[in-house]
Parts: C-alpha cells; sequence; structure tokens
C-alpha cells in the first residue's frame, strides 16, 4: 500500500461524510413517506403507468430497448426484468420508500414511489 | 523542447490515450456487487498523465477518452456520454486542485478522483431526470469509491514508481 498520512485522513473524512450523508437522506426519506403509497412510472418524462402500491401485482411497460417489468408485492417495488447493458435497475432490487427512484436508463424508464394523500390532496384542492 | 522530446511526449500521451480507452471500454465487463459502480481503472492512465507530465495531458486523455469510447459505444450525446463527461470534468478539476493543494499521494488523488466523479454523474442525473432524490444513491456510490480508489491509486503508485526506476521518459 502506497498511502502517506493526508490520504488516511481525507478518506475517513470521505467515508464519515458518506455515512452522515446517508444517515440524513435516510431520515428524510424514511419521514417522507406515508402508509398509502402510488408509484409512478414515466418514459421519457412522460406519465405512463400509476400503480396502487397496496396491491400485490404485475406490470409492463414499454422502454427503449424493450418491455419492463415491473413488480408490486408488500408495498415494494422492483423491476423484475428488463432489457439493457447491465440490468442496474433490475439489479437495484425493492424499493419502498416515497422519493427513492429506480431509473432504467437505457430504457428511459423512471419509477417513483409518491404517497397518496398528498396526490389525492392535490386534487381535491383543484375540484 | 526539443523535438524528438516533444514527439516523445506526444507518443506517450497518446499511448496511455490508447490504454486508457481500451479500459473504459473493458471496465463495464467487471461485475461488481452495487449497480452502476465501476472500479474506474481508466482514470488510472489520466493519473499517471497528471504526474508524468501535467494537468493539461490529463484533461486532454480523460476528455478525448470520454468522447472516443462514447463515438465507439454509439452512445455519443446521449444521457450516458454527459454522465461520464461530467464526472470526468468534475474528477479531473478537483484532483488538479487537491494536487496542487495537498499532501495527497497517488492513492489519495485517486480515491478523491473516485468520489467527485460519482458525485458529477449524480449531480448530472438529477439535473437530467429533474429528480433531487437521486442523491438517495450517492452515498452508496461515495463509500464505493474508497476500496476502488484505493485499488486504482495503488495501481497507478506502482506503475508510475516503475517508470521513475526505469528513468522514462
Amino acid at each position: 500500500m502506497f498511502m502517506n498520512k493526508a490520504d488516511k485522513i481525507f478518506i475517513v473524512i470521505v467515508a464519515a461524510l458518506s455515512i452522515a450523508l446517508y444517515a440524513t437522506v435516510r431520515l428524510v426519506v424514511v419521514a417522507q413517506t406515508s402508509n398509502e403509497t402510488i408509484a409512478v412510472v414515466t418514459y421519457r418524462d412522460k406519465e405512463v403507468l400509476r400503480i396502487d402500491m397496496s396491491r400485490n401485482a404485475n406490470y409492463t411497460v414499454k422502454g427503449t430497448l424493450g418491455d419492463v417489468f415491473i413488480e408490486v408485492k408488500d408495498k415494494r417495488i422492483r423491476v423484475e426484468k428488463e432489457t439493457s447493458p447491465y440490468n442496474i435497475c433490475s439489479i437495484q432490487g425493492w424499493v419502498q420508500y416515497a422519493n427513492v427512484p429506480i431509473t432504467c436508463l437505457p430504457n428511459h424508464v423512471v419509477i417513483v414511489i409518491q404517497n397518496a394523500t398528498n396526490e389525492f390532496g392535490e386534487d381535491t384542492t383543484v375540484r | 523542447m526539443s523535438s524528438k522530446k516533444r514527439i516523445r511526449r506526444m507518443t506517450i500521451v497518446t499511448m496511455l490515450l490508447a490504454m486508457s480507452i481500451v479500459f473504459h471500454m473493458l471496465e463495464p465487463t467487471v461485475p461488481l456487487p452495487v449497480p452502476g459502480v465501476k472500479l474506474g481503472l481508466a482514470n488510472i492512465l489520466g493519473l499517471i498523465a497528471l504526474y508524468m507530465y501535467g494537468p493539461k495531458e490529463m484533461f486532454a486523455i480523460n476528455f478525448t477518452r470520454v468522447l472516443i469510447a462514447s463515438l465507439l459505444r454509439g452512445i455519443i450525446f446521449g444521457t450516458g456520454f454527459w454522465l461520464s463527461l461530467s464526472g470526468v470534468a468534475l474528477s479531473s478539476l478537483i484532483v488538479v486542485l487537491l494536487k496542487k493543494t495537498t499532501p495527497l499521494s497517488p492513492v489519495g488523488l485517486s480515491v478523491a478522483s473516485a468520489t467527485f466523479h460519482n458525485v458529477g454523474q449524480i449531480l448530472a442525473i438529477m439535473v437530467i431526470w429533474s429528480s433531487v432524490m437521486m442523491v438517495y444513491w450517492l452515498p452508496v456510490m461515495i463509500w464505493m469509491s474508497i476500496p476502488t480508489g484505493i485499488l486504482t491509486g495503488s495501481l497507478a503508485s506502482q506503475v508510475l514508481r516503475r517508470i521513475k526506476k526505469g528513468g522514462t521518459p
């Protein structure tokens, strides 16, 4: 190993900052998630599907490189299968918190969980 | 600088660039446990250029590498290209600044390069997808940049030590 003292200090600072950032973001994300959630699926920035997270089901949306298979189970969502060079979004696995995105870059598909209460709240205001 | 030295320098920089493109192209085939995380092997060549010649050569190698590798992959001006470019731009800038202002060795600089490469990419993706919450993945990416940075920095140190020993160039 070819590390000097400055390297070690720098690495400790980077590690500490990443832990602090993780804790902060996690707190925010958990606090933002309500009991009733929906998942919004967009393709090329256009909403193509709205999923009720309280029902276990499977969905399919069209991505740039092929179909993207989405699975909802126990209020969690994941991309089960998709066609892409590295399958990053299916490897990502389950997501259950609001605003934590599942991003399938090559397919231009993004899935984000939102609080259902906020959405209906907005509807009520408009009506 | 004599013309012989200039040609030698140009040849070596070109060879470093060629190697960095090969690493850039092969890197995604190396499996890592976290999705989206790469070893950053191509950055070793930029770091070597920085120590051998200076910031100008490092910037030239890093930017040309992203451009040519994206052309070869057929993703030029696509999302992947802009992500690579933002990562390389921020990491190269930070590495040059840290080399000038701190006593960090190639290992420390490599960790900084990996860290800020990820920061640059996440910032770009936040702009492209208009989603602030992409920041959720940043701590994981930064955490992973420590072992990958140490690995690539150690490799760069070894190469630089051997180059120094051999008296090249």
